[in-house]
């Protein structure tokens, strides 16, 4: 029986925040699962570390970090690196990507365009491609915002098109609940791809230790670029989360 | 201690502060008035998202006439730090 032992993620400190006037002018780094969404980042970054009798120790590392900037008084810019790795995936269901995108708020939605450069393990799939996201700022109970004191839950929904060998329309739709220590989210991102439906679904119930550390359990399934190849996992392990915006 | 907004209307600090609980409120309908105050804390209080704040924009410049901009509405933590941050466009009489 394969017995799950952890790692911790050994990461930067934060840094005390500047005052508020000074923050907005500057830049804020972010770490978390992915870069991949809003809620990405607020899922701890994991490293698991797998040990089985007889055999070596396996890994899975899921991270993301990201760089977040002014560019006008009405627009940002971001960039990050993320990656699905570790030994206990094959090279194919690994995952590196980077990516750069710019938000511009037309009120009552945000837009969000970008480029992305997704690889899997092997690097024998390698997807460049643009990308045009689109999310209302809010107006519906939970959207974007707790629904109230007692009912700390939240959810955001994300339409967009990707164009990299062919234009690529997905729907993306997070939600994260939090109640004392206690954090669980989950997000589904489906895709049109030649013609057929593909979905990916991966989800978090984490328990915050102290600071950004956390003790994770995390799982994925479904179908995700760039090989949209069926895959899953569910592991424990300890996360790390740092966001020097909030 | 009075200052005037972008049409020329005077506001005080106390006056600044209760517009902007009025707006932080109407953007948090599960809250009572009461429990909003300059301490409270958008994000880890109110919930709020990375891009919720920016629905401040608009009711800012519709009602103490004022244009914040979207990057310090995203780098702001308090209700507190939205007043100071109204208060400090405004214009010294």
């Amino acid at each position: 029986m394969r017995a799950s032992v952890l790692a911790a993620l050994t990461l930067l400190g934060a840094a005390a925040g500047p005052a508020p006037a000074q923050q907005a002018r500057g830049w804020a780094l972010l770490v978390g699962h992915s870069y991949s969404s809003a809620r990405a980042l607020t899922q701890p970054a994991t490293l698991v570390v797998e040990g089985e009798r007889g055999a070596p120790l396996y890994t899975v590392l899921d991270a993301g970090a990201l760089v977040r900037g002014p560019l006008a008084d009405r627009a940002w810019v971001e960039a990050g690196l993320r990656a699905r790795a570790g030994s206990a995936r094959t090279p194919a269901q690994r995952l590196y990507g980077a990516m750069a995108r710019a938000y511009t708020e037309l009120d009552p939605v945000l837009v969000a365009l970008g480029g992305e450069y997704l690889t899997d393990g092997a690097f024998a799939m390698r997807q460049p491609a643009a990308t045009a996201e689109v999310t209302p700022l809010g107006g519906v109970p939970g959207l974007g915002t707790w629904i109230g004191p007692d009912v700390r839950f939240r959810w955001r929904p994300w339409l967009g098109v990707s164009w990299g060998g062919g234009a690529r329309p997905y729907a993306r739709l997070s939600a994260e609940y939090v109640s004392g220590r206690v954090e669980a989210g989950v997000e589904g991102t489906s895709w049109l791809v030649e013609g057929r439906g593909c979905g990916f679904v991966q989800g978090d119930l984490s328990v915050r230790l102290a600071g950004g550390l956390y003790a994770t359990a995390s799982g994925d399934a479904g179908r995700s670029p760039p090989r949209f190849e069926p895959a899953g996992r569910l592991g424990i392990g300890l996360g790390f989360r740092l966001d020097t915006t909030h | 201690m009075r200052r005037k907004d972008d049409r020329g209307h005077r506001w005080t600090d106390t006056g600044v502060e209760r517009a902007v609980i009025r707006i932080v409120r109407r953007l948090s309908p599960g809250w009572a008035r009461r429990k909003i105050t300059r301490r409270t804390r958008l994000h880890a209080d109110l919930g709020w998202d990375d891009w919720y704040p920016l629905r401040l924009a608009r009711p800012i410049r519709t009602t103490l006439h004022v244009r914040p901009d979207d990057r310090t509405l995203l780098a702001l933590r308090t209700v507190g730090d939205v007043v100071a941050d109204v208060w400090g466009r405004m214009a010294p009489l």
